[in-house]
């Protein structure tokens, strides 16, 4: 069931050429949290507000349920759509308590009503014992909640997030996602989440919809855009893949690393790159071989190995901590994946 | 994050009502800048003969005075107020602390009461610092004459000097330690790096300062008059009060009112500069600098610039006040009760200031608004037309108030409300500023957020962005409420009969002599300026 539909959405700044958003259509079912991810400066942002009402798209229609919050000659200002929305800083209002902050957006309610809503909110929160604290009194996790706190109370009909958890410290940022994420699916929220961290955004999102310079690339579950990436730059962006180059025949792609089944949709002998990660390749050492290790990274659980093919291709491919190899070595690369790998065409632009 | 957009929002996105504050802006503006366009068309429609007269000699003379007198008060208050400032923020100097607050704390003194006081203590005859020393001495020395030129330059640095002081002490306290570190790793000494590396980061601030300081001493008039050194000020109020040869005044004024702009136009584009100096977040500050050997030389210095500017006018000032009360004769007449009663001067002062405080910040409050929130071309225009009365002197603000007062609105002539609106138009751009920082501290994010839980644009304004910018609109209306409290020329020209404040009467009884009647009126007047001023400080300590 579709709840918010997204469709043809371009805007574009009155000094830039580019567009910040160029025709950007998408759907969202009901209690789905999709995620924007994208490199700075590549419209996801522009996209949130837009469908916040705190930008005026160009072209385009933004349907929420039943009612055109934006299109057709509909314009439903920001305070009016019934959207929720968690900013970057939280932007708090630092003169209110942590409860007058969740009660901002609950003026129409009566009194009693008022304090058991903002009562739910909070304790959904964990916050309950710091409502009468001020938002410098709290610590970064906690203002963290009590801006959710604050978007959900008046029951958006949608959350919007931008970038909401990248003012915490990188240990704080995992455990505060783990708990975002539990909250907004006990309560089955509707919500789009922005963030220009790829990992962030494969944790927190049903789906994905990765941007970049203004459109959409690819938009699909999780696993999809990570393992089946459309097109090169989704393939880098989303976890960063080498490429190496093959030559696409009938019996399968040719690569320096052997023959892989066979790719479809392009042209018979034509050049194509394969891409693949870490975690899909595998060495062993080998007196002659068809490489060598030139570098190694100790990332604590495990070893990443930097390979050079004879071919002059590099790779780079993972290890469990405990094997220590030597740099210099030769070596006998070779694909460990158990699922297709992504094909592209050789020499299109990035964008393609 | 996408670049947000710089222009105003179209038709269907306004944040807030963006045209209805334009207008109020644009409206405030004229009013602003009415003065001043009344005053140039009065010069240039004044007629040739009197433009040929005062050509002649006349305006020379008073151009280089003028000119003269700004430069020299300007240079001697940067020497000490950078220096103090350098003392009391960057040294060991013993007891700085105390010192920061007592260095600002002449800004209470206006400076024709402290030249009072200095003028009794050192004239060549009758004074009472020459009569002591033929007492101790035998012998008459003709001593240090406070009139003229260097007179003028002395008491008018002792009392603009802590504006310098107040502007460079905060630049220096804002100063990364970082940067000066940089330079030292880069081989420079500690010496190189203040001339190459500190001084010029300070320049826009202390530039500013400096400014401010002479257009000060343009609209000066108290001081000059009493040291009676001849500038446009008391050119203009001369003509004005005793000859009323208005079409005299008017071209004096036009060409006084031009220089000002001139300056007021440097400093506002100084004022743009400025923002590059601001505090980062890795913010950490620099090491003091140990004096060594030159602790108790600037020592001496720091508290001679106190003893003369604070001290001595407030020592004097209280002595001669009591010696009123003791006497039966004068403390009836300052005593006395009613209209022409002390608490009446007393009230006028307060009433007159507060209002015109008041009135300041809620007018420059859309003009603010909109250059807070909407920084382009437009809403920058109109700022700075708010920030006019800065360049007109309040002889000059009391001149062309009176012509348009007498031809538009009669029904205001000689009421107390004509000085009211002469000190919002005179301080109006200290308001603007104030306003115009507080607002832009607050995020334009907390205004979104606002509207995102369901409030109106008017509902966030009230809600979020006016109370979180009141403590800065508050130091604004301190401001305007302290220059007003301190006017002189635009009350004394525009009072209706009868009407006085504590400035006035402070002024009026020491012209006449009457040093020991004048001192409680100047006393209590300085005492209730310390109150914003102790406020201000307050808040620049809190805020650094």
């Amino acid at each position: 069931m579709t709840h918010l539909e997204v469709k043809n959405l371009s805007k574009s700044y009155n000094r830039q050429e580019m567009p910040a958003v160029s025709d950007v259509s998408f759907r969202l079912a009901g209690s789905e949290i999709l995620a924007l991810v994208g490199p700075s400066g590549c419209g996801k942002t522009t996209t949130l507000r837009l469908i916040a009402g705190l930008e005026v798209p160009d072209t385009g229609t933004i349907t929420l349920g039943e009612r055109v919050l934006v299109g057709r000659g509909e314009f439903i200002p920001a305070e009016k759509r019934g959207v929720g929305m968690v900013f970057q800083e939280h932007a708090l209002f630092p003169h209110l308590t942590v409860y007058d902050n969740v009660a901002f957006g609950l003026h129409r309610l009566a009194k009693a009503q008022k304090r058991e809503t903002v009562n739910d909110f909070l304790s959904l929160v964990g916050l309950e014992a710091l409502a009468g604290r001020y938002p410098h009194a709290l610590s970064g996790g906690e203002r963290q909640r009590a801006a959710l706190a604050r978007a959900l109370a008046p029951q958006p009909e949608v959350l919007l997030m931008d970038e909401p958890f990248s003012s915490l410290d990188a240990d704080l940022r995992t455990q505060v996602r783990e708990q975002v994420r539990g909250i907004l699916k006990s309560i089955r929220a509707t919500a789009i989440f922005v963030t220009h961290d790829q990992e962030e955004a494969l944790f927190m999102g049903d789906r994905l919809a990765v941007f970049q310079g203004g459109s959409i690339e690819q938009i699909g579950k999780p696993e999809e855009v990570y393992h089946e990436s459309k097109t090169r730059f989704v393939a880098e962006f989303m976890g960063s893949s080498d490429f190496v180059s093959g030559i696409n025949r009938a019996d399968g792609v040719h690569t320096p690393l052997g023959i892989l089944p066979p790719a479809e949709g392009f042209q018979p002998d034509g050049k194509v790159e394969v891409a693949m990660r870490a975690d899909d390749v595998d060495f062993t050492l080998h007196g002659t071989g068809n490489g060598c290790i030139e570098e190694r990274f100790f990332r604590g659980a495990f070893y990443i190995y930097r390979l050079r093919l004879d071919s002059g291709e590099i790779l780079h491919a993972l290890k469990a901590h405990t094997v220590w190899l030597p740099v210099g070595q030769r070596v006998r690369v070779f694909i460990s994946a158990d699922h297709p790998l992504a094909v592209f065409q050789k020499g299109y632009p990035a964008r393609w | 994050m996408c670049a947000a957009p710089t222009a105003f929002l179209p038709a269907g996105n306004r944040r807030i009502n963006v045209p209805q504050i334009l207008m109020a802006a644009g409206l405030v503006g004229l009013f602003a800048a009415i003065p001043l366009a009344y005053i140039i068309v009065r010069a240039l429609g004044a007629e040739a003969e009197a433009w040929n007269r005062l050509l002649q000699v006349r305006m020379w003379i008073l151009l280089r005075n003028t000119l003269l007198l700004a430069v020299t008060v300007t240079m001697g208050s940067t020497v000490i107020g950078v220096g103090t400032a350098w003392l009391t923020e960057r040294s060991d100097l013993p007891g700085r602390k105390i010192f920061r607050w007592l260095l600002a704390m002449p800004l209470a003194i206006p400076a024709y009461i402290g030249g009072i006081v200095h003028l009794t203590l050192m004239r060549p005859r009758g004074g009472l610092f020459p009569k002591l020393l033929e007492d101790l001495t035998g012998i008459s020395m003709p001593g240090f004459n406070p009139l003229g030129l260097w007179g003028a330059t002395f008491i008018l640095v002792l009392f603009s000097y802590p504006y310098i002081y107040l502007l460079s002490a905060a630049a220096f306290r804002s100063l990364n330690a970082s940067i000066e570190e940089a330079s030292r790793t880069m081989g420079r000494s500690t010496r190189q790096t203040f001339w190459q590396v500190v001084l010029p980061t300070l320049r826009p601030g202390i530039a500013a300062g400096m400014l401010l300081v002479a257009l000060d001493v343009l609209a000066e008039y108290g001081t000059v008059a009493l040291l009676r050194y001849e500038t446009f000020t008391s050119a203009i109020f001369v003509q004005l009060a005793g000859r009323f040869d208005r079409s005299a005044a008017s071209i004096l004024s036009g060409v006084l009112v031009v220089l000002a702009m001139l300056i007021l136009w440097a400093e506002l584009r100084v004022q743009g500069q400025r923002r590059y100096t601001q505090m980062e977040s890795q913010w950490r500050p620099a090491a003091a600098v140990s004096l060594g050997k030159w602790k108790y030389p600037a020592l001496t210095l720091t508290l001679g610039v106190i003893c003369l500017s604070l001290l001595v006018p407030v020592t004097v000032l209280a002595a001669w006040s009591l010696q009123a009360l003791l006497s039966p004769e004068a403390s009836n007449g300052v005593l006395r009760s009613g209209s022409r009663g002390f608490g009446s001067y007393t009230w006028n002062s307060l009433w007159t200031s507060a209002m015109a405080a008041f009135l300041a910040v809620q007018l420059t409050l859309p003009a603010a608004y909109l250059v807070a929130r909407y920084p382009n071309r437009m809403s920058r225009f109109l700022s700075r037309i708010c920030q006019v009365g800065y360049a007109i002197p309040g002889v000059v603000i009391a001149l062309s108030l009176l012509f348009i007062v007498n031809r538009s609105f009669p029904f205001l002539y000689a009421t107390p409300l004509v000085v009211v609106i002469a000190y919002v138009l005179r301080h109006m751009p200290q308001a603007v500023r104030g306003s115009e920082a507080a607002i832009a501290q607050v995020s334009a994010t907390l205004e979104e957020a606002g509207l995102m839980l369901g409030r109106t644009a008017k509902q966030t304004f009230f809600k979020v962005t006016l109370p979180l910018a009141l403590p800065g609109m508050l130091a604004g209306a301190a401001l305007v409420f302290l220059t007003s409290l301190k006017e002189l020329p635009a009350t004394l020209l525009l009072r209706p009969a009868g009407f006085d404040t504590l400035a006035v009467r402070a002024w009026i009884w020491a012209v006449d002599g009457s040093y020991v009647q004048a001192a409680p009126a100047a006393l209590l007047l300085v005492l209730i300026s310390a109150v914003p001023l102790t406020f201000l400080l307050h808040r620049e300590k809190l805020s650094a």
